[in-house]
């Protein structure tokens, strides 16, 4: 079974994967396996960006995501005569062919990952690239992957990659995808410690984040920052105590990430 | 060169920069571009082979070295999108209402930017240059001919590449104005820092480099991984520069971050690399408000006794009257933490943690090129941020400034400098005098007003820092003229002229990198400029239709960097730097032709092709290009054709190379700066003597804000004057994260990116200006709503993208986005450039300021939007393409 291992910490946002998919299919037609994706307005791979925090503590998550190659992948009971199957590797592939005016396999794909092509009234979506795996192409994996200067993406036999502490998008949905991910976004609390009285950052204050149950400690650095993440979305004690003060603010990521900019000590 | 063979790879340099990036493969089949992908070098030679080529770098058993895959530009690898946009010029374009001959009647100069064009054929076009370059010569003498687009940012060719084929065809037949390429990435450092630690990289670029290696950076990065704590961004968002060369950077970061350097990113906007690594701290800072910072970072290293004092004692004069200043002796006013913050918007216990992690951390800066850098009275900044890299004892352990030129990796044996090609085939006329030159700054000015004057050539590298003491003057002197040009002769063994040259205005213009309007200064009045009789030819050679070229009366179709046979590689800003074979991946678009064919096309109309091309074929010349450089002693033309590439060996000892700025560090009697006394000079004597009464750059470096120009300022763009009651925000026009400056501007893949554009509620796709939340909110100005972006200068339009990103008080518009005329001054491209002031960086200093300037915004109305749609309606029903934007088909009519 082959699949995707995402490695969405090292992501920097550069586009390369989702460039590199519309490289291959804008303008080529790869039958049997897809016809042409249009030139815009489809995204069979996309970096799903997201800003986060509060200036100055700003952050943005980039997220590429392609289609699931779901286990249970709706997209198959929703075409009908046969119209989107699954390959004996494991990729699941809309058939150019049978799937004409079947809109309803765009509909089903909860992620979102199946795209309608209005000029030749098909579904079209990431085909894992298999008519590289399969053909005479000059490389062997998919395009994202080659295109990656930093190898986020991973592809290949599913037993062969490294799936330890993986996570999946949305497993609620119960589709089982075949794409993996570390690295993906919890929420974060971050701030700037000072005392107001000689305007001076507070360097080695302890900061402290429990909600009850878990507890996240930090120190402050020579620039009186203190940066927690990989927390749930919940409501938090955040404790600072640190030259000679003690402040307890209440904070909920229940929304969003908190950046809690200057904080003074008093 | 072999005909349309099924499924061709071809190794090609593709980086808009123009100095060649990664080895880029693209795979071709009858004619045309499959794809677009990073090589995989170990396809073309083993490890074994490469192993003498690659460096390694090791910091606690964690070693980083050069992959075999190498890493494109990402600009490159959507290239595909440019070789066939629907921008593409595919035939020579003539301007409907526009007939050669110089005559106002026919010429309708004011209807440039709003007139179609007609496809003719190349011998039309050619009989238009011909004729109307005699008629300009015999009617006012070759000088009346501005050859416009030295040097500079480029697609990346060698043979083919334009940026000065213009000049050389033209000083074949008797010469030309020369627009000299101001010092567009380097401003501050240029007009500021050079007056303190001498001329720097490529002796005249500014930012710092030792002389004694030739002007060359060897082994910074080295240095920083090995012995730097901190790396300080103070100007610069190296994942997104990097993308006119390569990807290299974003490995160096990840390997940066894995072995624990610390890192700071100071700027008003939360830039492309600050927000993706977990590592990077961001300061945020009111544009053009550095010097404050720097001022007030100094206020805390000199009170508390903190700076290097015993290296400030050693290599530098002056610090004294500098200290003077920050402490408050010269003008009562100290510039304390306080004082700074009042003006930086930065916290004072920022500011003081700042100073302190500076000196007390082995710190570095980089710089790539951005921010204040390219502000009004840029030369401030960029001597306050020297200032501060010297008080942490510049060129020790750890402490360098890692900067656009300073970027290679070990040194190759064939390195003649850090930036040159291994091989040069290149024929351009660049970093020539001429008996009438114009800094490409004032173009506008001298067609407006038929004379200016100005300082220094002020050309951006190889030349020394007194040049700034020449007066220069357009139009040019005769007896100036015949003089330089006896000089040259000399020089070269010519036979040396005895008539001065017959100097006039410039009537014609000739531009091979039509961008003036949306790189340079000034924007809408080098619109003005284009649409007055005086200019009665315009002509550009470009790929694509689009801006300077909508101004144009004839356009010459050229080649995109992928249809040509050329022998390109890298020079910088690569992991690797490389020679190259890259022959044409596909057909040729349109009829196009590249700048150097287009030169020899004009000059064969004057009888003249001989004597540039020597009568040899294109195959002839790629190889005399590499028999002719030191490339021969390591490896033989056929290989080079057949790999499509060479990664020369590096030095033995290449480890052994002092890093950067240590042998002055070290020695400074021995390893001297260019300087008068060869030391730092905090007070420049040589200011002093020059210019005794320039208040906007005096001897030492100080909080600069100008004012009305009554009182003799030259600007009034900060927060302290009277324009800012008009015009209360600043604007940071840094470059896009999927441009190249204008570059790539229509590549619909990126279009599509929802940080790339807004779309409007009439579908239009609006350049984004990004907005603090609550100066959104102070003008009820929404999210993806229109927003009128403007200053007394013009009106661009754009799209409202609020976003945490930016500091209040700021917006970011990023630079390049195209020119898309409504009605003079009014515009829809969202071109930031075009609103930039036209004054140039101060008095005397003729560089440009193109961000930290005051603008204002505002959401525009259905009101306004309507009345502009019934008064300009033909500027509202241009073609428009939901991927691409405007194309040539707004701009192209049947005959």
């Amino acid at each position: 079974m082959k699949g995707f291992v995402i490695h969405a910490e090292k992501c920097m946002g550069c586009h390369a994967c989702q460039i590199g998919c519309k490289d291959e299919h804008c303008g080529n037609c790869w039958m049997p396996y897809t016809q042409e994706q249009p030139e815009s307005g489809q995204f069979w791979m996309k970096v799903n960006q997201k800003e986060r925090g509060q200036r100055p503590q700003v952050k943005v998550s980039y997220i590429p995501v392609p289609c699931q190659h779901c286990e249970n992948a709706p997209c198959i009971a929703a075409g009908k005569d046969g119209a989107v199957y699954r390959r004996d590797d494991g990729l699941v592939i809309i058939d150019p062919v049978k799937s004409k005016g079947q809109k309803q396999i765009v509909k089903s794909c909860p992620y979102g990952k199946i795209f309608w092509n209005e000029e030749l009234d098909i579904p079209q979506k990431c085909t894992g690239c298999a008519h590289i795996l399969d053909g005479d192409e000059p490389l062997k994996v998919p395009r994202c992957m080659d295109n990656c200067p930093v190898h986020v993406i991973e592809f290949g036999e599913l037993d062969e990659l490294d799936l330890e502490g993986t996570e999946v998008l949305h497993p609620e949905y119960g589709t089982k995808p075949h794409v993996y991910y570390t690295g993906l976004p919890k929420r974060f609390i971050a701030g700037t410690v000072f005392t107001p009285e000689d305007e001076e950052i507070v360097e080695g204050a302890t900061i402290t984040v429990t909600n009850g149950t878990d507890t996240y400690t930090d120190t402050t650095n020579s620039w009186g920052d203190f940066w927690i993440d990989e927390l749930a979305e919940d409501e938090w004690t955040v404790t600072i105590e640190g030259a000679g003060k003690e402040k307890t603010l209440t904070v909920s990521t229940v929304e969003e990430d908190r950046g809690l900019g200057d904080i003074a000590l008093v | 060169m072999s005909e349309k063979e099924v499924y061709t790879t071809t190794v090609q340099s593709i980086a808009s920069g123009g100095t060649g990036g990664e080895p880029t493969a693209v795979d071709s089949k009858d004619g045309k571009i499959v794809r677009i992908r990073p090589l995989h070098i170990d396809e073309k030679y083993t490890h074994e082979e490469l192993a003498d080529s690659m460096w390694e770098l090791e910091v606690d058993g964690k070693k980083f070295r050069p992959e075999y895959k190498a890493a494109p530009n990402y600009m490159a690898l959507a290239y595909k999108e440019r070789v066939y946009s629907k921008n593409r010029v595919m035939k020579p374009l003539k301007r409907v209402d526009w007939e050669p001959g110089g005559d106002p009647a026919t010429m309708n100069a004011a209807n440039r930017g709003k007139s179609k064009f007609v496809e003719i054929s190349w011998d039309e076009a050619l009989d238009i240059m011909e004729s109307e370059i005699k008629r300009v010569i015999d009617q006012y003498g070759p000088y009346s001919v501005l050859c416009i687009g030295e040097d500079g940012h480029r697609e990346s060719k060698d043979l083919h590449a334009g940026g000065g084929m213009h000049m050389t065809a033209m000083n074949l037949l008797g010469g030309y104005t020369r627009e000299t390429r101001t010092p567009d990435s380097v401003e501050g450092w240029y007009w500021g820092a050079k007056h303190f630690w001498g001329s720097g990289f490529n002796r005249g670029g500014g930012l710092i480099a030792p002389p004694q290696n030739g002007y060359s950076n060897y082994n910074v990065v080295k240095d920083v991984t090995e012995n730097a704590d901190l790396l300080v961004f103070d100007a610069g968002d190296w994942e997104l520069t990097q993308n006119y060369a390569s990807m290299f950077f974003s490995r160096l970061l990840k390997y940066w971050e894995e072995i624990g350097k610390e890192f700071v990113s100071v700027d008003p906007f939360c830039n492309y690399t600050a927000v993706c690594h977990k590592t990077f701290k961001w300061i945020p800072i009111l544009p053009n408000t550095d010097a404050a910072l720097d001022f007030g970072a100094m206020y805390v290293m000199i009170t508390e006794g903190i700076y290097d004092k015993e290296y400030i004692d050693t290599h530098s004069i002056g610090f004294d009257k500098v200290a003077d200043y920050v402490l408050g002796k010269e003008d009562g006013i100290p510039k304390t933490p306080e004082w700074a913050s009042e003006r930086c918007g930065i916290p004072p216990h920022t500011i003081k943690a700042y100073a302190r992690n500076l000196c007390k951390k082995r710190a570095s800066h980089v710089h790539y090129s951005s921010g204040s850098i390219k502000t009004p009275y840029s030369h401030e900044p960029g001597r306050t941020q020297a200032y501060l890299l010297a008080m942490q004892g510049m060129g020790k352990p750890g402490v360098q400034q890692l900067h656009l030129e300073a970027t290679l990796v070990a040194k190759e044996k064939l390195a003649e400098s850090s930036t040159r090609p291994f091989s040069l085939l290149n024929h351009c006329r660049m970093f020539y005098p001429s008996a009438q030159s114009l800094p490409r700054t004032a173009v506008a000015e001298a067609i407006r007003n038929g004379h200016v004057e100005w300082y220094g050539s002020p050309c951006i590298v190889y030349v020394p820092t007194d040049e700034q003491f020449k007066k220069f003057t357009y139009p040019g002197d005769p007896k100036m003229g015949l003089m330089m040009a006896q000089a040259m002769a000399q020089r070269a063994g010519l036979p040396v002229p005895t008539e001065e040259p017959r100097i006039n205005p410039v009537h014609m213009l000739w531009s091979e990198k039509p961008c003036n309007m949306n790189c340079w200064n000034g924007g809408f009045e080098f619109q003005d400029a284009i649409r007055s009789d005086e200019v009665e030819f315009f002509v550009t050679n470009h790929q694509w239709m689009e801006n300077d070229s909508l101004f144009a009366d004839l356009v010459l179709p050229v080649t995109t960097c992928l249809e040509d046979d050329d022998t390109m590689g890298a020079s910088m800003t690569v992991g690797m730097r490389w020679a190259g074979y890259t022959p044409h991946a596909c057909d040729r678009v349109g009829v196009s032709k590249s700048d150097w064919e287009i030169a020899l096309e004009v000059l064969d109309r004057f009888g003249k092709r001989e004597e540039l091309d020597l009568g040899m074929t294109t195959d002839q010349w790629l190889e005399y290009g590499f028999t002719n450089s030191h490339l021969t002693t390591e490896v033989d033309w056929d290989t080079l054709v057949e790999k499509g590439l060479y990664y020369p060996k590096l030095e033995e000892n290449w480890r052994d190379e002092l890093p950067g700025m240590r042998g002055f560090y070290e020695d400074p009697e021995n390893f001297p700066l260019d300087t008068p006394s060869g030391k730092l000079e905090f007070y420049s004597q040589a200011l002093a003597d020059n210019f005794p009464d320039d208040k906007e750059r005096q001897p030492i470096a100080k909080w600069i804000t100008g004012g009305p120009a009554e009182e003799g300022w030259t600007h009034d763009e900060s927060l302290w004057g009277e324009r800012c009651k008009k015009y209360p925000l600043l604007v940071t026009a840094n470059p896009a994260r999927f441009r190249v400056h204008v570059q790539g501007d229509d590549i619909a893949w990126y279009r599509e990116i929802e940080t790339t554009k807004v779309k409007g509620p009439d579908g239009y796709l609006y350049e984004p200006v990004w907005m603090a939340p609550e100066d959104a909110e102070a003008r009820g100005i929404k999210s993806g709503d229109i927003v009128k972006v403007y200053n007394e200068r013009g009106i661009i339009l754009t799209g409202a993208r609020i976003s945490q990103r930016i500091t209040p008080g700021s917006v970011v518009v990023a630079k390049g986005s195209r020119v898309d005329p409504i009605a003079p001054h009014i515009d829809r491209g969202g071109a930031i450039n075009l609103i930039s002031p036209e004054a140039t960086v101060s008095k005397n200093c003729k560089g440009f300021a193109v961000t930290g300037y005051l603008i204002e915004a505002e959401k525009l109305t259905q009101e306004e939007y309507d009345s502009w749609k019934k008064d300009y309606p033909e500027a509202f029903d241009r073609a428009y393409d939901a991927g691409q934007g405007i194309t040539r088909d707004a701009w192209v009519v049947e005959a």
